[in-house]
């Protein structure tokens, strides 16, 4: 009966809460009645579930979203949805692990845990998967195991691995981001061929429920496997419709055809608060959007950007932004405008992201001033060295949320003297761009690991180096590099990430303008409702159906 | 008759052959990385992103794409789509019966229903039931077709709750439900979206017919026959109707396409898993492979609708016949 939300968020729904947790009572009574027969969960999602099977699912969250009923990780998230330390998570798969050196874990998988064909889950399988993840044609986002040198069964069900540094979050890299494979059932396979096989068609995993049909282009039914070594389910299937149109997805739930609404935009919000039987819960999301500069030239990338390169041209473009105007704009009250790349479930390092300094034009004008630019030619664009302030802001067309901020921003960089010609393309288009280099500014929107050690994928010298890295603007700073390598050892982990954060944040190699929290609907005949910010429907198989509550579809 | 069929197939062949290396040289023209889809946010070593490539054939050229999709044609492979990592034939199969059977209900309520009108309101061109069908059906063919899907939504469904608003069937419905049930669940589901679609095309047909009908009371036999004293309703439908079926047949030609297209809003707005909002998913995705194929069904049944019309068109048609 708890949802995991950190308080923040509680307040954001008008919800009162306390640091980490909130405990949310049962109905009066709900225990004295027998429990509905057949509890169901119909969730519409706008991607179809096609191929939900770990490493497979290429982070599409309607993969994901399944492939979590099915598998299990070897670890789950603890009480307070922390990634840091050996103790933040709790046995899933793995019932205990224990340290031998700073580099080294053992793992010990639960005895009892069975794939649903009734074969144990061995250590073999857990080295099997990993080798499968290092495999390229797979197609797995490798830099998350990365950090890990070698996986070996010491024993059918112990499992020693080896990392190549020291970190905090060496349990959630392994544990947390590791859904074992049934080797029995796939090793046999090449991996290219697992997408394409029967066992694709008819995954059979290790989680709460089992497959129990698809119907292409309409929906995917689980069933609750009663056999589940940590309990049997409280909710006996889960229905994941394909809904691609938002508005139908609405209408669904309007209906009461759906018992969850997860993307729901501000204009259908009264209509969803209105609804007597739904209840509305805020989870801090990981998503992120942010006006990333490219410290190196467009059209020549072997050079540094004649405009983005000084950082006060970077601190005066954040100056010249009022970014909570431009969040409430896209999110209404649902979302801030942190000074750093830290989306809303960072918000342990640092609770308080009113953006600071706030929109300060004359701020922005000395500062450019300062630097250099003037407006020699009296048309209102800054000129310095005879390079106009004049940039091109890039962003895919199919995003409405980017084009709003694009506009919004356009105007306000205008008045500080930037003249900023807007380049909206498609989105294969966009993401095909990013990696060239030939853009200016560009928005970008991502969803950020629960750890904030994967800053290093996107911000760190090394990522600006690599070829294929998500260092898009190519930013290289040794200090920040530094503090980051301290802070993924660092006992206070809060101050140690705050102060790479905040190293960051002075530096500006983008202005981060939109930190969102998710308003969800579900039925409020639902109880014990966890969700979690990160791969939200982890804990269905623990929701309860309050008896008297239940629908037609329940018993 | 015989002779005729082979030169028109072999032409329709050579035109669905040409067609298909335009739309594969198209794709190869479009900007954009299929490989958006696989990596998203996600870093990607150099090696992977080759290995990827070469994976599901985004790494071949114009000329190799055609020789490997030709090669595979002759086994039933046509490769393996990059959204879905399945093999694109699979994905075709899933979603052709739903596509087929709104868009077969759609053309066969246009070219009854539409053409029965049609003929009538020919007939009767100066009667106000006459005129107020033609006015309806031009505002309905006015209208997008998502407005009007959701107006029937919001009215049907959400208001009255008659319907329900998307989807094909009920997905809570027992797999050993008897066939009644499953046939009044499927027609439930398909009520919206069918409306929607003939409300957005009736008119067409509607408004062909009728002008081919009225072209065809002024004939000089029609003329003739009313001189003989031939009953209205005979005149109508023996004089007037078959020669102006000329026109309709080649509308139907053209229109089969939308048998398999479908409507990519209609099929979004509904919930409806046909083909054509796969095919508009996959080619923002630039899933290459999933758009070939797709695209390589939807030019056989283009081709193959143009043969079948052009020989009915001699069927209804005697002056196309050889002497």
């Amino acid at each position: 009966m708890h949802w995991f939300i950190p308080s923040r968020y509680h307040r954001a729904a008008g919800i009162t809460g306390r640091i980490a947790a909130l405990f949310v009572l049962a109905a009066p009574g709900a225990g004295a009645q027998r429990p509905a027969p057949n509890p169901t969960v119909v969730y519409a999602v706008g991607k179809e579930p096609t191929m939900p099977i770990p490493l497979f699912t290429h982070s599409e969250q309607a993969n994901d979203d399944v492939s979590d009923q099915l598998f299990l990780h070897l670890a789950a998230y603890g009480p307070t949805g922390g990634v840091s330390g050996d103790h933040a998570l709790i046995p899933a798969l793995a019932r205990s692990w224990r340290r031998v050196d700073p580099l080294t874990l053992i793992f010990e998988l639960d005895p009892r845990a069975r794939w649903q064909d009734g074969a144990p889950v061995t250590a073999h399988d857990v080295v099997y998967t990993w080798q499968l993840a290092n495999n390229p044609v797979v197609g797995n986002d490798q830099s998350r195991l990365e950090s890990i040198a070698s996986v070996e069964a010491i024993g059918d069900r112990t499992v020693r691995v080896q990392f190549k540094r020291p970190s905090a979050e060496q349990v959630y890299t392994f544990a947390f981001l590791m859904q074992p494979l049934p080797s029995h059932l796939l090793e046999r396979l090449a991996p290219e061929a697992i997408t394409t096989s029967d066992y694709a068609r008819h995954p059979i995993g290790d989680g709460p429920f089992r497959m129990a049909r698809r119907v292409p282009g309409q929906l995917l039914e689980l069933d609750a496997d009663s056999t589940f070594f940590l309990g049997r389910p409280t909710i006996s299937r889960v229905l994941f419709r394909y809904v691609e149109d938002p508005n139908a997805r609405i209408t669904l739930f309007l209906t009461g055809e759906t018992d969850i609404l997860d993307v729901i935009p501000e204009p259908a919000m009264a209509q969803v608060r209105g609804r007597a039987d739904a209840r509305l819960i805020a989870v801090p999301s990981n998503d992120l959007v942010s006006f990333v500069f490219n410290t190196r030239s467009s059209t020549d990338t072997t050079r540094p950007s004649p405009l983005f390169t000084d950082p006060r041209v970077r601190q005066a473009l954040t100056l010249a932004l009022d970014r909570t105007t431009i969040a409430r704009s896209i999110f209404d009250t649902g979302a801030t405008a942190p000074d750093a790349a830290q989306s809303a479930i960072w918000n342990w390092i640092t609770p308080d992201v009113t953006p600071h300094p706030a929109a300060d034009l004359t701020r922005a004008r000395m500062l450019l001033a300062e630097a250099g630019w003037r407006d020699t030619r009296g048309d209102g664009v800054l000129v310095k060295d005879g390079v106009p302030l004049h940039f091109s802001l890039l962003y895919p067309s199919s995003s409405a949320m980017r084009h709003t901020a694009a506009l919004q921003a356009q105007q306000m960089w205008r008045a500080a003297g930037a003249a900023v010609d807007l380049d909206r393309v498609e989105g294969p288009v966009f993401g095909a761009r990013l990696p060239t280099g030939r853009w200016d500014v560009m928005i970008n929107r991502v969803g950020e690991d629960p750890t904030p050690s994967s800053l290093v994928q996107s911000w760190s010298c090394g990522a600006a180096r690599r070829p294929g890295s998500t260092n898009y603007a190519r930013w290289c700073d040794s200090t920040f590099d530094r503090l980051v390598t301290t802070a993924t050892t660092a006992k206070d982990q809060p101050a140690a990430w705050r102060a790479a954060l905040a190293r960051m944040a002075a530096q500006r190699p983008a202005i981060f303008f939109a930190a969102s929290t998710t308003p969800i609907a579900v039925h409020r005949r639902f109880d014990n409702v966890i969700v979690w910010p990160s791969r939200t429907w982890l804990s269905l198989w623990q929701w309860r159906v309050r008896p008297a509550d239940a629908l037609p579809r329940d018993r | 008759m015989i002779r005729w069929l082979a030169s028109r197939t072999t032409e329709a062949a050579l035109t669905a052959a040409v067609a298909f290396v335009v739309l594969v040289i198209l794709l190869h023209l479009l900007p954009g990385d299929p490989l958006t889809a696989v990596l998203r946010d996600h870093p990607a070593d150099p090696a992977v992103v080759a290995a990827l490539r070469h994976r599901w054939g985004t790494d071949r050229t114009v000329w190799q794409s055609l020789i490997a999709f030709g090669a595979g044609l002759a086994h039933g492979d046509l490769g393996v789509s990059v959204s879905e990592q399945r093999d694109v034939l699979v994905v075709i199969s899933e979603r052709l019966p739903a596509t087929l059977l709104l868009g077969g209900l759609t053309l066969l309520i246009d070219f009854t229903a539409g053409l029965a009108i049609g003929v009538w309101s020919a007939l009767h061109p100066d009667s106000i039931r006459a005129r107020l069908a033609g006015a309806i059906t031009v505002v309905g063919y006015a209208l997008p077709a998502f407005v009007v899907g959701l107006v029937l939504v919001w009215i049907f469904a959400v208001k009255l709750g008659w319907f329900p608003p998307s989807g094909a069937s009920d997905p809570l419905l027992s797999p050993g439900a008897g066939v009644g049930t499953i046939v009044a669940d499927r027609l439930r589901h398909l009520a919206l979206p069918l409306a929607t679609l003939v409300i957005a095309t009736l008119a067409v047909p509607l408004r062909q017919q009728r002008t081919s009908a009225l072209a065809a009371a002024a004939q000089p036999w029609v003329l003739a026959a009313r001189a003989r004293g031939v009953r209205p309703g005979v005149v109508a439908w023996r004089h007037c109707w078959r020669p102006a079926l000329t026109p309709i047949v080649t509308l139907l030609g053209l229109w089969l396409p939308m048998l398999v297209a479908g409507s990519v809003f209609v099929e979004s707005v509904f919930a409806w898993p046909g083909v054509g909002l796969l095919l508009a998913q996959a080619t923002a995705e630039r899933d290459i492979p999933l758009v070939m194929a797709t695209g390589f069904v939807l030019i056989v049944v283009i081709q193959t609708g143009s043969v079948l019309a052009d020989l009915l068109y001699r069927v209804v048609d005697p002056a196309q016949r050889p002497a």
